[in-house]
């Protein structure tokens, strides 16, 4: 106690005497708490003018951004600290200066959502104008003259950051935000030394949003972009505020969960440590994590992700900017999967023993085993199913081993039993994910984006935000976020549509930008061909296939799906597994697995221990997706790759090295012995596989497609997917994401 | 002085005269307790370690212990609340500085056991030797249980 006390007493006693020495240096006792003194006495500043002084040069736009002039007779020349840029009509001056590469502070501004202009973080002061005005919500006028730099535009942040910190609780070194906190990180540029403030805090009491979003409601500072996010991108009305003054608060007016699946975005947008992730609560800083940029591989979608990993574990995902896929959100099963990964992991070649108990072996033995079983089988009688997971190197080992050893019974899950693997727009979704938001019309075909593929569904729903874009739908009743017309169930309404006697076929006809989405549910049926080509004539009648325009899309369900397609994973028999005498399943989880003959061989080779394992002979455990380099094709037909993070478990190997030992086991060695190799001979067979990060789009042509001689089945169509949450071997293996379809889903 | 050669003789019958000088020597032929006379007894630890001191010595010689064992004994047998008495550090013995022991989480003391054998000398948490060593297998691996 005596320490401090004396320090203080010294320092005022040196500050009394520095003042009585120095006094014509203008120190006083009393420091304003601001850090621009010639702001407290003007008189003295406006007296000695200085000279301006010398223009620095012209920076680029932050983050690099290009500006797009959609008209450019309407671009508008505006000055930001003395320099010229010219923007579209239209622009903020917030996004004027962004321009001239001046990054102006800010917390409640979000480029994808509205502007709210409450937090007054983005004062700029503006010439001619009577005070500092919010640059978010300010249009730019031609030859505005903006300074963000000046003595009374930092003032004013000043004052905004000291009212914020006000209320806000001083608890930075156990807040998860603590390290990426906007809050924190502008404070140290317009933040005070010390608080003026001496009275009690206020606080608020945390509210229960779920399993994922963790609140601490105390650290709120009102942003409102969780609102405006629930409401505008997610569009669940969930989030609101409640009252005013010192007692607004973010709230769900009354107690109830966050059942979006895009919920996990608001801990990305949140500035400060509101809401933060509830799985990674005091689990890691995030200064210690590891940075991987990787692929989501849970849908077909591939969502752009970063990987965060320390040492041997993946503490958590969260999204990258990809506009052309993902913008910047993911869904909450991507990101909160990751628990899944460390969870039923195999990490030891297994084999049955006569007793049917599963004993680790070494990997010589277990490919020993499976070389004499495959090569006393006939070849017809060897299948091969890849899974939903898998990468297109290994499928391409899998089908060049399968191939090697006599056998072409090798598919992948999820593509039903006889797939189209000729034309390629026949799998695709040739609109493109981000062109999807300039159509007018939907016609959602056995389809459930919402649970399919979530970030094509934020597409489609901006698209009827932005467009007031028409929505049908022929499926099972399923919840949608947006406005949507339920015309169906089954087949029959397709008939309806095709022979034109239906209401909604006007509007497809009408529109300038249709779009028909079709799901990959529709793949298992029997009469899926019969399906499709009904499908293409009311795309040919409705006219959706133009020029500049294909509104014909097929939606994927898995990672996997295109990339087997691209690759030709077709079984030559549709009945490859009834008559399976050896199975090696690749990660194969959801195949039914009842009709192979109790007397075939069976090898699982995969990463966790899900449904397959239990009927498997021999296992033989691989590496998940954190943790090997793999390419994946998504269902636009974008090739895109994943990065280690982690190491692999345990004595886990990458699948394309397992099916080379295989091969070299069985006497007939894959001609490839690195990622380059494999790549070389992908080339061959699928060259889209290797343009990285680009979307290759198919051509489309009806003129080669055999004519269909099936009929229709008039069963009404199935939703593809149960459970949101719970999808795959990973997913199935998470905690968390069972803790969601326990609490989130609507039984 | 008769006591002490009727006490000799006694042990000697008792014991054997081999015991009998192999004890005395091991206890260094009388010169501690030689050094000993004159001197008061502070204390004893828990160990069994007794601590001498005689203010008619030297200054900065007065204090010393005689450990409990005779033969292997090493000064970090010494327990950290004697060692403050015994280097000079505190007036305070070790009975007294012992009542200000946090019982709620210190830990008992341990001698140095370097040279006496891998299962007694101090591993960290996650050596190979620590009978206790640290899981730092950070995923959980299936299990073959049910077919």
């Amino acid at each position: 106690m005596g320490l401090s006390s004396l320090t203080s007493r010294a320092m005022i006693r040196r500050i009394l005497h520095t003042t009585t020495t120095t006094r014509s240096h203008n120190f006083s006792l009393i420091r304003s708490i601001v850090s621009t003194p010639e702001l407290n006495n003007t008189a003295s500043a406006a007296a000695e003018p200085t000279p301006d002084p010398p223009a620095p040069p012209p920076r680029p736009p932050v983050n690099n951004a290009r500006v797009h002039f959609p008209n450019p007779e309407d671009a508008i020349e505006v000055f930001v600290d003395g320099y010229a840029v010219k923007i579209p009509k239209g622009f903020t001056v917030l996004q004027a200066c962004e321009v001239a590469g001046v990054d102006i502070p800010r917390f409640c501004y979000h480029s994808r959502l509205s502007i709210a202009g409450n937090c007054r973080m983005c004062l700029v002061e503006v010439e001619k104008s009577p005070k500092p005005v919010a640059s978010c919500a300010m249009p730019a006028l031609p030859g505005m003259k903006i300074k963000t730099d000046t003595p009374i535009a930092k003032k004013a942040r000043e004052g905004v950051m000291e009212f914020l910190l006000m209320n806000h609780p001083l608890d930075c070194p156990i807040c998860d935000q603590g390290g990426e906190c906007d809050l924190q990180d502008q404070s140290m540029a317009f933040g005070s030394d010390r608080g003026r403030f001496t009275e009690t805090k206020r606080a608020v009491v945390d509210k229960n949003l779920g399993p994922l979003v963790k609140t601490v409601m105390t650290r709120c500072i009102q942003c409102t972009r969780c609102v405006r996010f629930a409401s505008e991108v997610a569009g669940t009305e969930d989030l609101g505020m409640l009252g005013r003054g010192s007692g607004e608060e973010i709230g769900t007016y009354v107690e109830k969960l966050m059942t979006s699946e895009l919920s996990g975005n608001v801990i990305d947008i949140c500035p400060v440590g509101a809401l933060t992730s509830k799985p990674f609560a005091f689990k890691a800083r995030n200064w210690e994590l590891k940075p991987t940029e990787s692929i989501d591989v849970t849908d077909a979608v591939g969502s752009n992700i970063r990987i965060d990993s320390r040492g041997p574990e993946v503490m958590r995902i969260i999204p990258r900017l990809n506009e052309d896929v993902n913008e910047e959100w993911i869904s909450d099963k991507t990101r909160f999967c990751y628990d899944g990964l460390k969870r039923q992991r195999l990490n030891d070649p297994m084999i049955r023993g006569s007793d049917g108990r599963f004993k680790a072996v070494s990997w010589r033995d277990a490919l020993d085993v499976i070389a004499e079983v495959m090569h006393k089988v006939k070849p017809e009688e060897i299948v091969g199913v890849a899974g939903k997971l898998s990468d297109a190197e290994s499928m391409m080992a899998l089908k060049d081993f399968m191939n090697k050893m006599g056998s072409n019974n090798v598919w992948c899950e999820g593509n039903g039993g006889q797939p189209q693997a000729d034309l390629r727009s026949g799998y695709l979704l040739n609109t493109g994910i981000a062109d999807l938001e300039n159509a007018d019309v939907f016609l959602l075909i056995g389809t459930q984006p919402r649970v399919e593929a979530t970030m094509v569904n934020a597409r489609i729903r901006k698209a009827v935000r932005a467009n007031h874009a028409k929505v049908g739908y022929i499926g099972p009743a399923a919840e949608f976020n947006y406005d949507h017309e339920h015309l169906g169930t089954g087949p029959q309404t397709l008939q309806e549509l095709a022979k034109g006697s239906h209401s909604f076929f006007s509007a497809l006809k009408n529109a300038k930008k249709p779009a028909i989405v079709v799901g990959a549910g529709l793949f298992e049926r029997e009469d899926k061909d019969a399906i499709l080509s009904i499908v293409e004539t009311i795309a040919k009648s409705a006219n959706v296939i133009r020029p500049d325009w294909n509104g014909l899309n097929v939606l994927l369900l898995n990672a996997a799906q295109a990339a087997a397609l691209d690759l030709g994973l077709v079984p030559e028999s549709d009945k490859s597994i009834e008559s399976a005498k050896f199975l090696y399943l690749m990660g194969a989880d959801d195949i039914n697995l009842d009709k192979v003959p109790s007397d075939a061989f069976v090898v699982y080779q995969g990463h966790h221990g899900d449904q397959s394992v239990y009927r498997a002979n021999v296992i033989l455990p691989a590496s998940a997706f954190s943790e090997k380099e793999g390419t994946y094709a998504n269902t636009e037909g974008r090739t895109q790759q994943t990065l280690p993070a982690v190491p692999t478990v345990g004595d886990a190997r990458d699948d394309w090295k397992i099916i080379r030992a295989l091969s070299e086991t069985a006497g007939i060695s894959l001609p490839y012995d690195s990622l380059i190799d494999i790549r070389e001979r992908m080339r061959t067979v699928a060259p889209n596989l290797l343009s990285m990060e680009e979307r290759e789009p198919a051509t489309y042509s009806t003129l080669i497609k055999p004519e269909v001689k099936k009929e229709i089945d008039p069963a009404p169509f199935k939703a593809a997917i149960e459970n949101f949450y719970m999808t795959d071997a990973i997913t199935r293996a998470s905690k968390i994401m069972a803790q969601c379809s326990s609490q989130l889903l609507k039984k | 002085m008769a006591s002490i050669v009727r006490n000799t003789f006694k042990a000697i019958k008792e014991k054997g005269l081999g015991n009998f000088l192999r004890e005395f020597r091991e206890e260094g032929y009388l010169q501690t307790k030689i050094h000993n006379l004159g001197a008061k007894v502070v204390g004893v630890d828990q160990y069994g370690n007794k601590y001498y001191e005689n203010m008619n010595v030297q200054y900065g010689r007065h204090r010393w212990v005689e450990y409990a064992s005779k033969n292997r004994y090493n000064a970090s047998q010494v327990p950290p609340e004697w060692h403050g008495w015994l280097h000079y550090i505190t007036d305070h013995t070790g009975d007294e500085i012992l009542m200000l022991k946090p019982s709620r989480y210190a830990i008992d003391h341990k001698e140095n056991f370097t040279g006496e054998g891998d299962e007694k000398i101090y591993h960290s948490k996650g050596h190979t030797l620590n009978p206790g060593q640290r899981d730092w297998t950070r995923y959980q691996s299936w299990q073959p249980g049910k077919s």
